[in-house]
């Protein structure tokens, strides 16, 4: 069965001992009061919540799934009770903007919350996630107005928020969306036009659902820089600002999926649905992509939550399953076999989810304390340097968290044998669950071009280039680190190899116009493995250092592991990059 | 969803063009199997998988079987197709002709396995099992269980389990605890339960004949006091009709992953009457006939899931429009071009294309050393074949799955959010595929089997048997200029998998946890070169077609284009399982229980 206890003291170990996060917080005014108690106190809070209200729900909701009738949509049972708990508990609220009713609490906080709450029950977390979204979009485009009406409501969790882009013949492509945009007369706009995929599209956890929806207006030009964004109400707001009318807007169907079953996913209908421009004409999609790099690496952790509550349990299973006599000798003499835990290739499997799952967490903090600097730091220089690091990294932390992730379940059903492949143990659900999060919020093949051509090739590795100074600035530092001594020249070559590949990369992109694509997802995938080396020496040295840290083994055995064991795959990645696109484009389309 | 194209072409190609199973045929002495003939068995069974179990592929995994009060329902169109199948002939292919089999040699049905799998795994686990069940038999069995048996398990009327897993063994079924006491009349009352056993009950046979592990009062401890039993549903009469039910049934089916269409059961037996096959305490050997036939239908099983990995991408990639390729429209009359055209996403097609080929050419070489083992009269070519498949089972079983599941992840990716759709197909295929990593000894069983048992324990011997093959390929083709680069490379990576298991087993002497330590990324790194040899073979066949002059040049350039992505793109993964594996030991076991988790 699903075993799951919020990881805090690694939670804690990462931001307070590794990071020393309350440092910077301190250091800026909108971040100024969130301390280390306070932190530490809000993990705890919500470990209680996860485990006592989303797990109980994970399984159940697997198998009744969301039911359609007639446009309306019933999530399973226990749902909006959650919710009702969820929001009163102000978790909504968590990372809104204090003006409007949210608690302003820092991304390098909400990162870990969001990894607990999809271990728990991934189903569910989409429903507050999608809101967040809308939310920060809102009040990075929306008018004065338009906040007051919608933020305080929406942070208050009363009402849902979702993002309207893919359409039936068009996902990764936006350019060649159809949905139109009419202008009315009192400056609002009627919505025609069908979106598919739509999470949490509609559903009975709210008294409202407020759409983003992405939309063409008459004579717009052509491809992306025609497309514009609007508000669409679920129910129009009455005068006193409740919601009335229904909008034209339907939930045709909801799909039949592989996982997330419990999460709505709907085709929206929308037939004159009344709408009001969000930002400006025709900039749509630049709004749209504000809150990109905060939703990327939200549904990254989707991947590591997953993972997580996968080795937890798989943990769990391998103490407690007799199989087999230890090579070494007898473990568990007085019984009929010993735990499989004393097999080395069952301590391999759990050993690379361990090492996996930890590096992931410590990248999602390096990458939430970035988020935090760019946009709350007073100091510009600092701000810019953040935002680029934000930009290099969110892809591979989408791509190589949502990855990982699934190659993480897999392992831990692995684990189980056949008691994996059987629905009641739970361990299938999570690798049907983190399938989506390698395909949703732009494919990790996107992600992989988006950190090649746009984040590394479009500056000339610049962004690449005051990464590996950072990291290697870290190196120098703690050359004398008896702690990690061992570690650090495979930590040294990790750092050569990205910087050799990203020259390779940059030389080949001049030349051969599908060399990026080609090689791009190897070359993500190199990075992951590489930012985890210097994350895991990190922790190491800092372990090494925390003598009373309960866990100072574990980590320092673990990070060990991940050198001499995982580390390995980049050197074959970058083989495989270097073998050019040439193989992949010979071969002509029919010959397939 | 994606109709299932069975590749007879490329079926073709490996059987007589790579293979020359021909003269492989002329060889053993079977006289009446010639290329027209084995085609003609291809165009058929191709017909049989894409018109009768392609059509209930989706629909048997929506609906699923149903378990009421010991009866289990198989999804609508099940049954009728396996009486289309039974009728047709199918189940008896390689059946001994004396009990009504045609007596064709096992790699004359590797491809229909592979075909009504890829078509329908869950449907063709029903007759898959059947056909471990008849080598068992065969093997093991009496004159007088033959004769009772064989002719309506060979064509198809009755099916066979086999009954090992028990709710607390699995790997380790030394625990077994299911009793057999003899009876004065030289039967057994069998009791005890045995969880899931795949096709444990259904509808679409008059009987099931369930080939059962159970313990002998007395017996030794652990697995040599495991001892095989025949225990029919049906009692027979032993002219092959069925009377009185024996006291074997099932209590409930599992809910699963996947394979929702085949009927996961558990089955209690309770003083159910049974039949010894072989020697008293000899059962697990006797077993192993049928796990090694069920072992090497499991590597079928990842073939099917990577082709079918394959066509879901295909099918999807040349529709979807979106984009611009980089270096210039493809599509200039659309809206885009069709995703097929970027790189990326070749990589992900071309990674299953050159798995599910190269994985189909194993299989089938496979069979055909299978063949050698039943039917050469050659000792020493007995030998050698033995040698071989039991160095090349355990690789082909874990490796081809795990390739498997990874084509068949691939294949969603492809298809973007429709790949997370049910409707469209390509996340079933995952979830049936992930049964295959599991069942019939998991991929780390099958690791510790190869290195362990096989490589380790004959001091390398095993493992020479095949490097030697390669070797001498290597040196005989050393001229070839084409190939050349496809020579070096094997040639090398040979010379180092010797090396690296020599490695290997100067640490595990010091101690014996080395194995375990390096097991799976010693199979996989195995595997890898396995592959890297039968696409070179692909290619020499390839540039002498070529050469020779074709009309289908774009087929045989096609097989050195997916080669060349294999050598440049795949084969440098052997380099992280090598690396890993020299990462050692100690990093995995120093940790202690209790600080696995916090």
């Amino acid at each position: 069965m699903a075993t799951y206890k919020a990881p805090l003291d690694d939670m804690r170990f990462v931001l307070n001992d590794v990071f020393e996060a309350d440092k910077l917080w301190a250091s800026m005014p909108a971040t100024a009061e969130v301390t280390r108690d306070l932190a530490d106190a809000i993990l705890e809070e919500a470990g209680k919540m996860v485990e006592g209200v989303l797990l109980p729900l994970n399984r159940q909701g697997d198998e009744q799934g969301c039911t359609w009738n007639d446009g309306v949509v019933t999530t399973p049972e226990g749902f909006k009770d959650a919710y009702n708990t969820y929001r009163e508990m102000g978790w909504t609220a968590l990372s809104g903007n204090p003006a409007f009713g949210g608690q302003g609490m820092p991304k390098s906080l909400a990162v870990l919350f969001e990894e607990m709450i999809h271990a728990t029950n991934t189903s569910f977390a989409l429903y507050p996630l999608l809101s967040n979204g809308a939310t920060l979009c809102l009040d990075a485009h929306a008018t004065q107005e338009m906040k007051e009406t919608y933020l305080p409501k929406m942070y208050s969790g009363e009402w849902a928020g979702t993002m309207c882009l893919t359409e039936p013949h068009c996902g990764t492509d936006l350019g060649i969306m159809r949905t139109k945009a009419v202008p009315n007369d009192d400056g609002s706009y009627n919505i025609t036009g069908t979106k598919i995929f739509i999470t949490g599209g509609e559903h009975d956890l709210t008294d409202n659902i407020i759409h983003l929806v992405l939309a063409k207006l008459p004579d717009a030009p052509a491809g992306s820089k025609g497309i514009s964004l609007f508000l669409v109400p679920k129910f129009l707001l009455d005068d006193n600002q409740n919601p009335g009318e229904r909008n034209g807007v339907q939930c045709g169907s909801i799909e039949h999926k592989m996982g997330i079953k419990g999460s709505a996913t709907c085709v929206m209908n929308f037939d004159d649905a009344r709408g009001w421009m969000v930002g400006e004409p025709n900039q749509g999609l630049a709004a749209m992509f504000t809150m990109m790099n905060y939703e990327r690496i939200s549904i990254g952790l989707q991947g590591v939550g997953l993972g997580d509550v996968s080795y937890q349990s798989a943990v769990e299973y391998a103490k407690d399953r007799l199989q087999g006599r230890a090579a070494s000798g007898v473990q568990n003499a007085s019984g009929p076999a010993d735990p499989i835990i004393h097999h080395g290739d069952v301590r391999r499997m759990l050993l690379t989810m361990r090492a996996l799952n930890e590096g992931a967490r410590a990248l999602a903090a390096y990458v939430g304390l970035q988020l935090d600097t760019a946009k709350f730091s007073e100091d510009a220089a600092a701000r810019s340097a953040a935002e680029d690091r934000v930009a290099l990294l969110t892809p591979v932390a989408k791509a190589f968290f949502s990855d990982r992730g699934l190659e993480t379940c897999i392992i831990g059903q692995q684990v189980f044998g056949g008691h994996g492949y059987v629905r009641e143990w739970g361990m299938e659900q999570f690798v049907r669950d983190a399938r989506i999060a390698q395909i949703y919020e732009g494919t990790n093949g996107i992600q992989a071009l988006d950190l090649a051509g746009r984040k590394v090739a479009r500056n000339g590795g610049k962004s690449v280039q005051a990464f590996l100074a950072d990291a290697r600035g870290w190196v120098d530092a703690n050359e004398g680190n008896a702690g990690i001594a061992d570690v650090l020249p495979a930590l040294r070559d990790a750092l050569q190899l990205l910087d050799d590949l990203t020259a390779d990369l940059l030389n080949n992109a001049g030349s051969d116009a599908d060399a990026i694509s080609a090689s791009a997802c190897e070359y993500l995938d190199v990075f992951g493995y590489v930012i985890y080396a210097w994350l895991w020496a990190r922790m190491m040295a800092t372990a090494s250092d925390c003598t009373d840290y309960p866990h100072r083994d574990a980590k320092l055995l673990t990070g060990r592991f991940y050198f001499q064991r995982l580390l390995p795959k980049a050197h074959a990645l970058a083989a495989q990059m270097r073998a050019g696109s040439e193989v992949m484009m010979a071969m002509d389309e029919a010959a397939f | 969803m994606a109709a299932y194209k069975a590749p007879v072409r490329d079926m073709r190609f490996v059987m007589h063009e790579v293979l020359n199973i021909e003269d492989h045929y002329k060889q053993l002495g079977v006289e009446d199997v010639d290329a027209s003939m084995i085609d003609a068995f291809l165009e058929e069974g191709a017909k049989f998988s894409m018109n009768e179990l392609d059509a209930i592929y989706r629909s048997g995994d929506e609906e699923g079987c149903t378990f009421d009060n010991g009866t289990v329902t198989t999804p609508k169109g099940f049954k009728e197709a396996y009486q289309k199948y039974v009728e047709g002939g199918w189940p008896s292919i390689n059946g001994d002709v004396e009990y009504g089999g045609q007596g064709l040699p096992n790699s004359c049905g590797i491809a229909i396995s592979e075909m009504t799998g890829t078509a329908n795994w869950a449907w063709s686990m029903y007759p898959g099992l059947s056909h471990g069940a008849v080598a068992t038999l065969e093997e093991h069995g009496t004159e007088e269980q033959k004769a009772t048996y064989l002719p309506k398990l060979t064509s198809g009327e009755w099916t066979g389990t086999m009954c090992l897993t028990e709710p607390h063994c699995g790997s380790d079924l030394g625990q077994l605890k299911t009793k057999a006491e003899p009876q004065p009349d030289g039967t057994y009352k069998i009791t005890g339960t045995k969880i899931w056993i795949s096709a444990g009950e259904h509808d679409m046979a008059d009987n099931i004949i369930h080939i059962c592990l159970a313990r002998l009062p007395g017996a030794p401890e652990g697995t040599k006091g495991i001892s095989l039993f025949i225990v029919p549903k049906f009692f027979t009469d032993g002219n092959g009709s069925v009377g009185e039910r024996n006291a074997v049934a099932c209590g409930s089916i599992e809910h699963k992953m996947g394979i929702h269409g085949n009927a996961t059961c558990v089955m209690n037996f309770d003083g159910a009457t049974g039949y010894l096959i072989g020697p008293e305490n000899k059962g697990l050997n006797c077993m192993f006939t049928f796990m090694n036939f069920a072992r090497i239908g499991t590597a079928i099983q990842g073939v099917a899931h990577a082709e079918r990995g394959f066509q879901a991408a295909m099918d999807f990639a040349t529709e979807r429009l979106a984009m611009r390729s980089l270096s210039g429209p493809k599509n200039p009359d659309g809206p885009a071009d069709p995703v097929i055209v970027h790189p990326d996403v070749r990589r992900m097609i071309m990674t299953t294309k050159a798995f599910a080929e190269g994985g189909r050419a194993m299989i089938y070489y496979l069979a055909m050393q299978g063949d050698v083992v039943r039917q050469s009269k050659d000792e020493e070519a007995v030998k050698q074949a033995d040698a071989m498949m039991a160095l090349l089972t355990p690789i082909a079983k874990a490796f081809l799955t795990e390739v498997g599941v990874e084509s068949a992840i691939h294949g969603i990716q492809v298809c973007g959010g429709s790949g997370f759709i049910r409707e469209w197909g390509a996340e079933q295929n995952l979830r049936d595929a992930k049964i295959s990593t599991i069942y019939e000894g998991t991929t780390g069983i099958q690791a510790l089997d190869l290195l362990g048992r096989k490589i380790l324990m004959s001091q390398g011997q095993a493992l020479r048997v095949f490097t030697k093959v390669i070797h001498k390929f290597c040196e005989a083709n050393a001229d070839d200029e084409q190939l050349k680069p496809f020579v070096e490379k094997l040639g090398s990576l040979n010379k180092e998998w010797g090396d690296l298991t020599q490695a290997i087993g100067m640490k595990a002497m010091q101690n014996p946890e080395e194995v375990g330590g390096a097991s799976v990324d010693y199979l996989m790194y195995s595997g890898y070169i396995c592959l890297a040899f039968f696409w070179t073979q692909m290619v020499k066949t390839a540039n002498e077609k070529l050469a020779a002059g074709t009309t289908e040049e774009a087929f045989y350039k096609s097989k050195i284009a997916t080669a060349d992505f294999y050598f440049k793109r795949l084969l440098p993964r052997t380099m992280a399982h090598k690396g890993a594996i020299e990462g050692g030991l100690e990093c995995l076991m120093a940790i202690e229980q209790d600080h696995f988790m916090f």
